[in-house]
């Protein structure tokens, strides 16, 4: 929006910098220029003293235009995630009076054998759908920047999944992988292969979700692969052709070191979206139930870590409880976006 | 241009105030006096009748403008946010049978409605029904909607190609303890080898605990889970499974398992009726129902309650005792499937007809005697919280194979520590 150091001395020439007088008077040929703006502008040095301030009062009208966001961010996020701190040392049923219990709350996190049993869950199902996501993601991102024609079709089709609505793919799941009536049983019957208990197995429970979630973000992740493609120079390509390298060689030696910060970033990005699957088990499981609701289906194998921490918080009315587990779950998310970060670090400075 | 960017922010400006300053005034514009004419009212879809409603909206027309939301989602959850702050709380509010017990602590939320009429209805009403809305200190918070009494639903064509009796009174009677309606099962299975008895035993340990007058709490907020009487509903629901007539469905292939002919019976109260008809519209005729083995149990039911904001308590209650009179519970009982709280809305003819989906049996016959004869149970706030560990536990039993002794063990292990969690002995 201030647009004086850009359009103003640039186009003007003969000023020294953007902040002088004579640049920002209004020039005759320019009416739209930075003008109002250039009367009040003073030399540097004059306007040092007070600068942040009287900079915050002379650009309240930006400031004004992007509050809207940060206005919402505090009341909506900010808050609720500074409450939360609070509240993990309570004990509240939601309506009633709250009670200060310390780390009470944290003491019986330690010693629940759910909680536990839910982490890990939900880092198997994390491993399970990132590593196979991230690894087809770049193979598809590498095929459809290799492709001349309908690049356009590609590029939608990899995405539509990842804005398909969750419960929907979930519903869809559960009627694919279903134990005795699905179409995944059906076909291994009708080739004469005996059906897999898909639903009720632990294992498997844990595969449908990992597939489901792979099936989501696949597309999204090879997007931002095939963005972070189009900004390899060409020549590089060109020179390893010449070299006499193979698509594999350059697929490991040119493509994979030269897109390191954007898997950095992919892999930072699903790591935080991958452990906090929720609907999928919420879904998959009959959340509805009145005995028994969000448990994470047969042998709680699908039970996550937010699938639990929202059992507890309002199927069980342990609000406290609840502040408790996603604030240890926070930093264990936070222990191991740092591992990622280091491990892919770590590669960069190699060589 | 530059002036016009200003008057463009300038009227962003305005309308933010303006749309603001609206907001502002819509909550709190009607209350003077303490005797609120514009009473909301807070539902969910299939929670009340909505003719009822949209006739008790019409009958009170002159005093009363009764304005109804029908609230989507997780219900509990909106409505204790809509209970912290005055302005946002309905009038009256439906409260469902599972989460009424976790409101009674917070009684003085809502209004004791025996001291605004409900005293002279009680009698009218189940007891037992009543006394989950009463709190401790005898407050009554909840006036009770429906009700779930528990039967036994079996298909009388796969009993008669089993050789198994096939009249409801007969079954009734010849299948009236758990181990009979087990020995049925495994012959049924035995005839019908792609036949099961039950769907899973979560099932049948729920309808065990129900049938019993305690639960998994005291009245003196002590664990009891442990005791004698859960150990036996376990014992006994673990039967199905080592008899092999479990079918064990955890997911969402109940609808397929209905229609297609898997379950021979089904454990469920007299609004699963509704379930089974939409799963399986196909089997219409086949099914017929029977009491439950071992005695009546009850599963859900919820209640109309006033929070203690509600701005005209009287009339509100008026609304709810006219919405929940036996008359017009025996029309939410053909609108939506709610089964009546007052006994004396059995009597009546939308209740006493035949069902066809159940060969024109008279359904009443077995839901109306068995709704007199539930136990009264004492239901802690934290019981259903307490109870998930023996329900997950006995879902693996089915899905892993667990050592049904040591899933016990586990089960009662989380539970004690859900227990310490939530503040009981």
């Amino acid at each position: 929006m201030s647009s004086s150091p850009v359009a103003g001395p640039a186009a003007t020439g003969p000023s020294s910098g953007p902040d002088t007088g004579p640049a920002g008077r209004p020039a005759p040929d320019r009416p739209r220029g930075p003008g109002r703006h250039g009367r009040r502008v003073r030399p540097v040095s004059a306007g040092a003293r007070r600068g942040p301030r009287r900079k915050a009062a002379r650009y309240w009208p930006q400031y004004l235009a992007i509050s809207p966001y940060y206005l919402l961010f505090s009341v909506f996020m900010l808050f609720p995630v500074l409450y939360t701190v609070y509240l993990a040392f309570q004990k509240w049923d939601g309506i009633g009076d709250m009670q200060f219990v310390g780390f009470q709350q944290f003491r019986f996190l330690w010693d629940d054998p759910v909680f536990w049993l839910s982490v890990r869950n939900t880092l198997v199902i994390w491993v399970l759908s990132t590593v196979p996501m991230l690894l087809l993601a770049l193979v598809l991102a590498v095929l459809v920047n290799s492709t001349k024609r309908l690049t356009a079709f590609y590029r939608i089709a990899l995405f539509i999944p990842s804005i398909t609505s969750l419960v929907a793919i979930a519903i869809f799941f559960g009627a694919v992988f279903s134990n005795n009536f699905g179409l995944i049983n059906a076909i291994l019957k009708s080739v004469h292969l005996s059906a897999v208990p898909w639903m009720s197995n632990e294992w498997t429970i844990k595969l449908v979700i990992a597939a489901l979630m792979t099936w989501q973000w696949t597309g999204y992740n090879a997007i931002i692969y095939l963005a972070g493609l189009q900004a390899i120079p060409s020549e590089i390509y060109e020179a390893a052709k010449m070299d006499g390298a193979g698509p594999a060689r350059i697929l490991v030696s040119i493509t994979i070191p030269m897109l390191r910060p954007i898997i950095l970033f992919t892999v930072v990005i699903s790591t935080v979206t991958g452990l906090q699957s929720f609907t999928e088990p919420q879904v998959l499981f009959g959340s509805e139930a009145s005995t028994n609701p969000n448990s994470g289906g047969p042998g709680q194998a699908g039970l996550t870590t937010l699938l639990y921490f929202y059992h507890q918080a309002f199927d069980n009315n342990d609000f406290g409880y609840g502040a408790a587990i996603v604030w240890a779950f926070f930093l264990l998310i936070l222990l191991i976006v740092t591992i990622n970060w280091r491990l892919v670090q770590r590669k960069e400075r190699r060589p | 241009m530059d002036l016009s960017r200003r008057r463009f922010l300038q009227a962003a400006v305005l309308t933010a105030a303006a749309a603001g300053a609206t907001a502002a005034c819509g909550g709190g514009a009607e209350t003077s006096g303490g005797k609120d004419k514009d009473l909301t009212l807070w539902y969910w879809s299939g929670g009340l009748s909505d003719k009822v409603v949209a006739d008790a909206r019409k009958h009170f027309s002159s005093d009363i403008s009764l304005k109804t939301s029908m609230v989507g989602g997780d219900f509990k959850t909106k409505l204790l946010t809509g209970l912290r702050a005055a302005q946002s709380a309905p009038d009256i509010t439906g409260i469902k049978g599972e989460d009424i017990a976790s409101f009674l602590p917070n009684a003085d939320r809502f209004i004791d409605l025996k001291t605004v009429g409900a005293d002279k209805l009680v009698p009218q009403y189940l007891s037992w029904k009543l006394k989950q809305a009463t709190s401790q200190d005898g407050k009554l918070i909840g006036f009770p909607i429906d009700i779930g009494p528990c039967a036994m639903y079996y298909r009388e064509d796969l009993f008669a190609k089993a050789g198994l009796p096939t009249d409801p009174a007969e079954v009734s009677s010849q299948l009236s303890t758990w181990d009979d309606y087990f020995q049925a099962g495994v012959e049924l299975h035995k005839a019908l080898p792609k036949t099961f008895l039950i769907n899973n035993i979560g099932a049948v340990f729920s309808m065990i605990i129900g049938q019993g007058t305690q639960r998994f709490i005291d009245e003196d907020n002590k664990f009891i889970g442990d005791q004698d009487h859960i150990r036996a509903a376990w014992t006994t629901s673990v039967k199905p499974y080592t008899l092999g007539i479990d079918a064990k469905i955890n997911d969402n292939t109940w609808n397929a398992a209905v229609s297609g002919g898997t379950l021979g019976t089904e454990l469920g109260a007299a609004w699963h009726a509704l379930d089974i008809t939409n799963a399986a519209p196909g089997t219409k005729g086949k099914w017929r129902v029977a009491g439950l083995p071992s005695g009546p149990s009850n599963l859900g039911g919820s209640f109309l309650a006033l929070p203690a904001t509600c701005g005209n308590p009287e009339e509100a209650f008026k609304i709810i005792s006219w919405i929940l009179s036996p008359e017009n519970q025996a029309r939410g009982f053909t609108d939506a499937a709610l089964f009546p709280t007052a006994p004396a809305a059995y009597k009546l003819p939308a209740l006493t007809g035949g069902d066809p989906f159940f060969g024109g049996q008279k359904t009443i016959e077995i839901f109306g005697p068995a709704a007199e004869k539930i136990p009264s149970v004492y239901e802690a706030p934290a019981d259903a919280a307490v109870s998930a560990p023996f329900f997950s536990e006995l879902t693996s039993v089915e899905a892993k194979g667990k050592d049904p002794d040591a899933a016990w063990k586990d089960a009662v292990s989380q539970a004690k520590q859900i227990a310490q969690r939530q503040g009981v002995k």
